[in-house]
């Protein structure tokens, strides 16, 4: 085999490889490794970095969504009741409505009942004084004879109550 | 047909006279591994120079793999704490072996991987590295490798040599193992070649497409020697550093 029998290259073979290797040792070690270990270490840590500054988003965010939730429900909560509220309120100035209105159409009512009443008593009174005054015009010409002032008046009451008395027996039939 | 062989023999390209009685002429093994240097370190350079970007480009992204991959192995075997000053050393020999395993498997080149005067250098190397770190380190504590943990008192007589030898089997195991690898590989290579060029085309295509086959399941060879070799550096490394 060569290898065992050219013992005279083993000093050159031995020589320039331990040399070439010292040399790249030397020239990777001085010029190539640095920088590229540390652009690797920087990589590293700025995924790191990256990862928990994600993470720590990521808390936040969930942080901020349960807040907003919060807020979300409580802001439900809140329109519920303001609603709740405006409905009261329409409802009882519903109630208050109707009752003034109520009290308005009793109090109408009770006005065109005292009226009709007024009216009532006016008119009789006119019918009494009417019916009188027929009732002597009448009684005068159909006696032919002149009566006196007592006779005169009780005659016309009479007249009148008869007449009122046949008025309220038609007005209730 | 010519040996199978005779590819591994060193041909002088540029003669030297000896200084202090050693031999430096530059042959072509050596010339082959300036080669596969100057690739790798070519590469690093050219992708330093244009600037490293925190976004990395097609070459960028290659030798941060490769170097992310060695930093990862030393950091599991060494420790991330005490690795980090091993990682450029580490890396470099992984580069360095990868390379020059690769490089041989062009034609006409050389594989000086499959030299064992190479491999058993950087392997005694690498052993004396190892305990020059265990002494710096633990002092004369560091003898305390050679008494594996929980032995009984009596044991350690035995245990001793039996540890002592098991030391000095690491670097052989490391040199054989690589230079066994490159030899066969390429012996390999080399027999299936001579086949297909000596026989008549009819047969000989059958070899040849061996060679395609072959030469696929080198180059992962390559790769796999070179991981092998700086991983049991790192093993070795990582022992010394941590006793036991």
């Amino acid at each position: 085999m060569p290898q065992f029998e050219q013992v005279s290259v083993f000093g050159s073979l031995i020589f320039w490889s331990v040399i070439s290797f010292g040399i790249l040792f030397f020239v990777l070690k001085k010029f190539a490794f640095p920088p590229i270990l540390e652009a690797l270490e920087m990589r590293e840590k700025k995924i790191r970095d990256d990862i928990e500054d994600s993470e720590r988003l990521k808390n936040e965010a969930q942080k901020i969504k349960v807040e907003l939730e919060e807020t979300l429900k409580a802001a439900h909560g809140k329109a519920e009741t303001i609603i709740q509220l405006a409905h009261d309120e329409s409802k009882k100035a519903q109630e208050k409505s109707l009752q003034e209105t109520e009290a308005k159409v009793r109090q109408i009512q009770k006005d065109a009942e005292q009226e009709v009443l007024n009216s009532r008593s006016k008119l009789l009174q006119e019918v009494r004084n009417y019916a009188a005054a027929l009732t002597i015009a009448s009684t005068e010409k159909f006696l032919k004879k002149a009566l006196d002032d007592n006779d005169k008046k009780k005659l016309v009451e009479e007249s009148i109550e008869q007449v009122v008395k046949e008025l309220e027996k038609r007005q209730r039939n | 047909m010519e040996s199978p062989l005779h590819h591994f023999e060193v041909h002088n390209v540029i003669t030297i006279p000896p200084i202090a009685g050693l031999d430096i002429s530059i042959n072509n093994a050596v010339v082959a591994m300036w080669v596969g240097l100057a690739i790798v370190a070519g590469s690093f350079i050219l992708a330093v120079s244009r600037g490293i970007s925190p976004i990395p480009g097609k070459l960028q992204s290659i030798l941060e793999i490769s170097l992310e991959f060695i930093r990862s192995m030393v950091y599991e075997f060494i420790g991330e704490e005490e690795g980090k000053r091993y990682v450029p050393f580490i890396t470099s020999l992984f580069l360095f072996i990868l390379a020059c395993n690769l490089i041989g498997l062009i034609p006409g080149s050389y594989t000086i991987t499959s030299q064992l005067a190479v491999t058993a250098a950087f392997a005694v190397g690498i052993f004396f590295l190892t305990l020059v770190i265990g002494f710096g380190k633990h002092g004369m504590h560091f003898l305390g490798i050679l008494v594996p943990p929980g032995v009984p008192k009596i044991m350690i007589p035995l245990m001793v040599p039996i540890e002592i030898i098991s030391m000095l089997a690491r670097p052989i195991s490391l040199a054989v193992r690589l230079f066994a690898n490159m030899t066969a590989g390429h012996t390999v290579l080399a027999v299936l070649f001579g086949l297909a060029m000596t026989g008549p085309l009819w047969l000989g295509w059958l070899p040849f497409g061996f060679t395609i086959v072959i030469n696929g399941l080198e180059i992962a060879i390559a790769f796999i020697q070179a991981y092998i070799f700086t991983t049991l550096t790192c093993v070795y490394i990582g022992d010394v550093i941590k006793l036991h």
